[in-house]
């Protein structure tokens, strides 16, 4: 039982560090490393859940074909010492605000949906099948992905028209001069 | 709180599936490197087989269903990295350079 649990929650945080390896290491060839390390442990965790001929074939078809590929990219291309390179602070800040905003949502859609117990999942599929589904019950969640959409179309939308504005405003200063 | 800790279920391996979509996410918004976007397309798409796979077990006895529906997931996902790798390739032969903001300034 307890080894079982610290296998688990080895597995868990492996996984989730190599994913971060994979996006914030210094160089490219650990972050080459950082994948192919993030294959083999959730190769161990679809091994954990009873899934042994999933775990095989993650492992051979991407630890030992797709890993060697990349590897094989990189030193081909000479960028095996290449350096982070981020996108600037603004960027990400926009960006770990939306993706949080997404968490919170997906968050949000399950404990409100489901009712904080996720097995009751399959019931509601269970549910679907035989045609008797309450839609009234579905709204909620349904106007929170609508106004996020909604929000994030109107974002993208500013974007364009201020990279189209300045562009135009270039093109117009070459003419000019 | 700690109950919920200790007995593993299927809210630990939709958690843990919901941080890797989260992170490969984010990778895709950070990155100005390509071969980091595919990289993180692949964590994307490796937390939507962690999810079928902990489904099929939690779910579905005889797991067949999720484990066809996860190797042709799988499947597709390694000819998409590969697909891009080599068009990344060609846009390296081309530009010398893998950074995306460099090969957009170089264009403009």
């Amino acid at each position: 039982m307890v080894t079982n649990l610290i296998y688990f929650y080895f597995l868990f945080f492996a996984v989730i560090i190599c994913a971060l390896g994979v996006i914030f290491a210094p160089m490219m060839y650990i972050s080459a490393i950082a994948l192919f390390l993030f294959i083999c442990f959730s190769a161990l965790i679809y091994l954990y859940l009873n899934s042994v001929y999933l775990s095989v074939f993650q492992f051979i078809l991407c630890g030992l074909f797709l890993s060697v590929y990349i590897f094989l990219l990189i030193k081909k291309i000479g960028r095996a010492n290449l350096s982070l390179s981020l996108a600037p602070t603004s960027k990400i800040i926009i960006s770990s605000t939306f993706v949080l905003l997404l968490g919170l949502l997906f968050v949000l859609y399950f404990t409100q949906e489901f009712d904080s117990s996720l097995y009751s999942f399959f019931n509601s599929v269970v549910e679907k099948s035989f045609g008797s589904v309450n839609f009234k019950h579905y709204l909620y969640p349904l106007s929170l992905i609508g106004v996020f959409v909604f929000v994030s179309a109107a974002v993208l939308r500013v974007f364009i028209d201020n990279s189209l504005a300045a562009e135009q405003q270039k093109e117009n200063e070459e003419k000019q001069s | 709180m700690i109950s919920a800790l200790l007995n593993i279920g299927l809210a630990h391996f939709l958690i843990l599936s919901l941080i890797l979509f989260l992170t490969g996410l984010f990778g895709v918004l950070i990155s100005r490197n390509m071969l980091r976007t595919v990289m993180s397309l692949f964590i994307m798409s490796v937390s939507t087989v962690i999810n079928f796979v902990a489904f099929g077990y939690y779910c579905d006895s005889t797991m067949e269903n999720a484990n066809m529906i996860s190797v042709f997931i799988l499947i597709l996902t390694v000819i998409q990295t590969i697909i891009a790798l080599v068009i990344l390739y060609k846009i390296y032969q081309a530009n010398e350079s893998l950074d995306a903001e460099k090969i957009k300034d170089k264009e403009s």
